[in-house]
């Protein structure tokens, strides 16, 4: 590039050379991933709004465009109902959410609670296990017939009947509010903890008590965390499948979920008017998810700066061992019951509602897990080898997608940045169900349709801004000047990313891959949708268990799922120290 | 502005224009340095100074001009030459100083060096030297975090020069220093400069730091430049306003040119109460009789003294005098002019007394409004 030739060249030659300036290795690996992503998650969605237009006729064997699918909507009977029974269900379970987060946030980061260290880890376990397994254990607690609490009810208390019912709306509001506290609670805590206490001090100054102080001016300065983690269980619940399906369907109360499961794979399969039903439900989510990440969410660091403050925190006297009680009330019913109940459950060859010591057996887990034993379950044998190998795939593609996505979003400027970052939001937006439905009608003239690929595609579609989020906030907190002292020293984008950029973002991209593979051990209403004979996960199984074989069955896979999950979130926070696993 | 010779300009830099949006961060400006030299790019935030230099550096892509090096062009719009930053062989510091966190300090150092393939036992050599240089020599096996403020900036200023780069950028290196390390390493950093001969570009906000350590100055004001010179030029003959408030400080008065009294010299006029004063002035460039311009005087070149000593002579009263030490800040008003004055500290002005000033003439300039 000397200025000789440059000059010397003909007059064609400007535009070229500018042609060649664009293409660079930086260039070329973040439009190539952009398009992926864009690919991946516009195709899907803009499948399913023109699916849901097509009316199917009474044989079902030709359609025709039309608006007969939303009208269905509002006329039919049962959808109509699902529909209602959604929004009572997310209603519900976001005031308990909300509740039980904010309080037990507040204990954790304001108060002097004994053990309040130690307990933290527990509040947030429930978020990384399955509803649906949360589901199944109340069942198996609280299930007229055979729920042990209502067994003990009878041989103890004397009560005639049942003393609880989970099998219903509010069984389903309870399990799933318990489950979803953690997402309240980890909005919530980081600004407790993050609060300037001047804030709260000069208002103690100007003469308001404890709780006027509280009540005035911390709830107030933590509103738009709270509003935000209230949303976010909205979406979340009316998006979840497993747990109505376990509690609901079978006693009559279905839900959008449950709904769209039955026009994807029931016998009258109608994936046009399971396409309306997405979009419904996916237009209401995303509104509600949009209005948080850009109305709620800018709001949160006006009031909390990110200075480090010790907060305040508050004696409660002896009230402290009520706060202790309640805290410890919370893992005991979140966690520890329900999985006890389940190994009860899992050790007998049938449940009837009775602890038998003398039919104690290990035989389910035997033939939930030894693939070459002749009595396995394939469903459940499958499922864990398959999940695996998705958590794995899906996770590490995930991640390598999310760094040059991230990279464009926070180095380089202009449309396609703003864009890109649009369009990592867009997933966050519609339910996994919602997106497997667009995934499913789009591939399934496809090759890939009932392989493993159609189910990785799925997870990454819907699950990569979750991971990308995890490198964007550690390339927010590093300088730029990293980078281009790097280019300064002669090194090229490429060498740059490898020796400077990577090792930097070590920890977010490790943090990241660990909380998909944990999301995707566990993923239940994107398989269901997705999974074929061959196919299955461990949720798919633990659901073929609990609709085709027994409940002792079906608890033992339970069990084994729920101590993977634990296992992986104890050896990731061994490796990674504490930060990970908590955002 | 001086005129180039751009032959003779190793670093040269023509008409070039930035834009972040409408908005002309960088608008139209040329300028070139001989080799070896050192150039100060000095502005408020936002004047485009670093801009610029990101522009030369080819972290930027610019809107037009072209930027040459020697005999090599780095960017030039018209023939749509981009040479990318990596091959651009220049070293640069940076603001944050940008010292990778994950690699020792000689790790740091080594890297340009690494990059170029050179054999293993001449970086070690080499990084020993150039550490030597900076004053780490004892530093090499550190992590980059375990280093403080001002050491982090000399591993960054080694790892810039190991290489023995065309042109050395320097990006605020010191804004981030506390003073006394700040004064020290300007003194440092340009004895380095000398030794190793690089012909360097530096961006700061700071005066004193481009007075103490520049060849030339470059003063730039919305992207464009006010005002070119070396550090005497800059602070003695200020073109205009603009440069005369941001380097030092100066008496500024209104007024305008009566007549010429030899080349570069005249008269000034302004208006004191109903009065009119006239005081013997040099005239800055493009100013003649009638022109309107602004008188602008250091304050230590007014001269305060009890008695009445020259004429013209400004009778005034001392508003306040402050003691520093080595010299008295005093105000005087004159009229409803404040004058700063620099008095020598055994002047013993004190507040409410009665004062004559007198302007030194050979440092009395009539500058453009």
């Amino acid at each position: 590039m000397r200025t000789g030739a440059a000059l010397g060249t003909p007059r064609a030659a400007p535009a070229e050379g500018r042609w060649r300036s664009l293409i660079t290795q930086e260039s070329v690996t973040t439009v190539l991933a952009s398009l992926v992503i864009a690919v991946v998650v516009l195709l899907p969605l803009a499948t399913m709004v023109v699916s849901s237009f097509r009316v199917l006729d009474g044989f079902g064997f030709s359609a025709h465009w039309g608006m007969d699918n939303y009208r269905a909507m509002v006329n039919d009977r049962i959808i109509a109902k699902a529909f209602l029974n959604t929004l009572i269900i997310s209603t519900g379970s976001t005031l308990l959410a909300t509740v039980l987060g904010v309080s037990l946030a507040w204990i954790n980061a304001r108060t002097n609670c004994p053990w309040r260290e130690k307990l933290e880890p527990y509040n947030l376990v429930p978020f990384f296990l399955s509803p649906f397994v949360g589901a199944i254990a109340w069942h198996d607690l609280a299930s007229p017939k055979i729920g042990l609490l209502n067994a003990w009810a009878r041989d103890y208390l004397g009560v005639q009947g049942h003393l609880l019912n989970v099998d219903n709306i509010y069984g389903i509001i309870w399990v799933t509010g318990i489950f979803f506290t953690p997402l309240v609670y980890l909005f919530v805590v980081g600004s407790l903890r993050r609060m300037d206490p001047s804030l709260e001090d000069s208002a103690r100054t100007t003469g308001a008590g404890l709780l006027r102080t509280t009540l005035t001016v911390t709830l107030p300065l933590v509103l738009p965390g709270i509003l935000s983690g209230a949303i976010i269980v909205f979406v979340t619940s009316a998006g979840e499948f497993g747990v109505p399906f376990k509690l609901g369907t079978p006693y009559g109360w279905e839900t959008l979920t449950t709904q769209i499961f039955s026009k994807a794979v029931g016998d009258d399969a109608n994936y046009f008017m399971g396409a309306a039903m997405s979009m419904s439900l996916g237009v209401i989510t995303a509104f509600l998810v949009w209005v948080q990440q850009r109305i709620i969410a800018p709001r949160e660091f006006t009031t909390v700066t990110g200075k480090g403050f010790r907060p305040n925190v508050i004696d409660l006297g002896k009230w402290k061992w009520l706060a202790l009680g309640y805290n410890l009330a919370f893992v005991l019913f979140a966690v520890v019951i329900p999985l006890l109940g389940l190994l009860i459950v899992s050790l007998h060859p049938v449940w009837q509602g009775r602890i038998i010591p003398a039919d104690l057996t290990l035989q389910n887990y035997a033939r939930v897990l030894f693939w070459w034993q002749g009595n396995h379950i394939q469903a459940a044998t499958n499922g864990i080898g398959n999940s695996i190998i998705l958590a794995f795939a899906g996770a590490t593609i995930a991640m390598a997608l999310a760094i040059p996505v991230s990279y464009m979003i926070h180095r380089t400027k202009g449309y396609g940045s703003r864009m890109l970052d649009f369009l990592c939001v867009v997933p966050i937006g519609f339910p996994g169900i919602v997106l497997a439905m667009g995934v499913l009608i789009t591939y399934i003239k496809t090759p890939i349709y009932a392989t493993l690929w159609i189910l990785l595609l799925g997870y990454i579609t819907r699950f990569f801004p979750y991971g990308q989020r995890n490198i964007s906030s550690i390339m927010l907190a590093i300088s730029e000047e990293l980078d281009q002292s790097s280019r300064m020293a002669g090194a090229s984008w490429f060498t740059t990313l490898k020796r400077v950029t990577l090792p930097l973002l070590k920890p977010g991209i490790f943090a990241g891959w660990v909380l998909l593979f944990i999301i995707f051990l566990r993923e239940l209403p994107i398989s269901i949708i997705l999974y074929s004979s061959g196919t299955e996960t461990l949720s798919v199984g633990v659901y073929y268990l609990s609709n085709f074989e027994n409940e002792p069955l079906t608890a033992a896979l339970s069990i084994v799922q729920t101590v993977i999950l634990l296992v992986c979130i104890v050896v990731f926070r061994r490796l990674a120290g504490r930060e990970a696993l908590t955002a | 502005m001086t005129q180039d010779n751009p032959a003779a300009a190793y670093l040269n830099v023509r008409g070039l224009v930035k834009r972040f949006g409408n908005d002309r961060a960088v608008d139209d400006i040329s300028f070139g340095i001989h080799q070896g030299g050192f150039l100060t790019l000095l502005g408020p935030s936002g004047c485009g100074k670093t801009t610029t230099l990101m522009c030369i550096a080819g972290l930027h892509h610019l809107d037009a001009g072209e930027i040459r090096v020697g005999d090599a062009t780095y960017t030039s719009f018209a023939t749509g030459v981009f040479m990318p930053p990596e091959k651009r062989d220049i070293g640069m510091v940076f603001q944050s100083y940008a010292i990778w966190p994950h690699m020792t300090v000689a790790q740091n150092v080594a890297y340009p060096l690494d990059i170029r393939k050179v054999e293993r036992t001449e970086i070690d050599e080499r990084v020993n030297k150039v550490l030597q240089l900076v004053g780490l020599g004892d530093m090499a096996d550190k992590l980059a975090t375990q280093l403080s403020g001002g050491q982090q900036q000399r591993a960054a200023l080694a790892r810039a020069i190991v290489f023995r780069p065309r042109l050395l950028l320097f990006d605020e290196p010191l804004s981030n220093l506390d003073l006394k390390l700040r004064e020290q390493m300007r003194i440092e950093l340009k004895r380095i400069q000398r030794e190793v001969g690089i012909t360097s570009v530096y961006v700061t906000h700071d005066q004193a730091e481009a007075l103490v350590m520049s060849d030339e100055i470059i003063v730039m004001s919305k992207g464009r430049i006010e005002q070119r010179g070396g550090p005497r030029d800059i602070y003695g003959q200020p073109v205009n306003r603009y440069v005369s408030n941001f380097i030092g400080v100066a008496n500024l008065l209104e007024g305008h040119v009566v007549r010429v009294t030899a080349p570069g010299q005249g008269e000034f006029e302004v208006n004191h109460g109903n009065q009119r004063v006239l005081l013997p002035c040099r005239l800055g460039e493009g100013l003649g009789a009638g022109s309107t311009a602004l008188l602008s005087v250091r304050p230590e070149n007014v001269h305060a003294t009890r008695d009445k000593e020259a004429d013209p002579c400004l009778e005034g009263e001392v508003l306040q005098s402050i003691f520093l030490g080595n010299c008295l800040d005093c105000r005087v008003l004159w009229g409803d002019f404040e004058w700063k004055v620099l008095a020598h500290p055994r002047a013993r002005l004190r507040a409410g007394e009665r004062v004559f000033l007198r302007l030194d003439p050979e440092h009395t300039l009539a500058v453009q409004p």
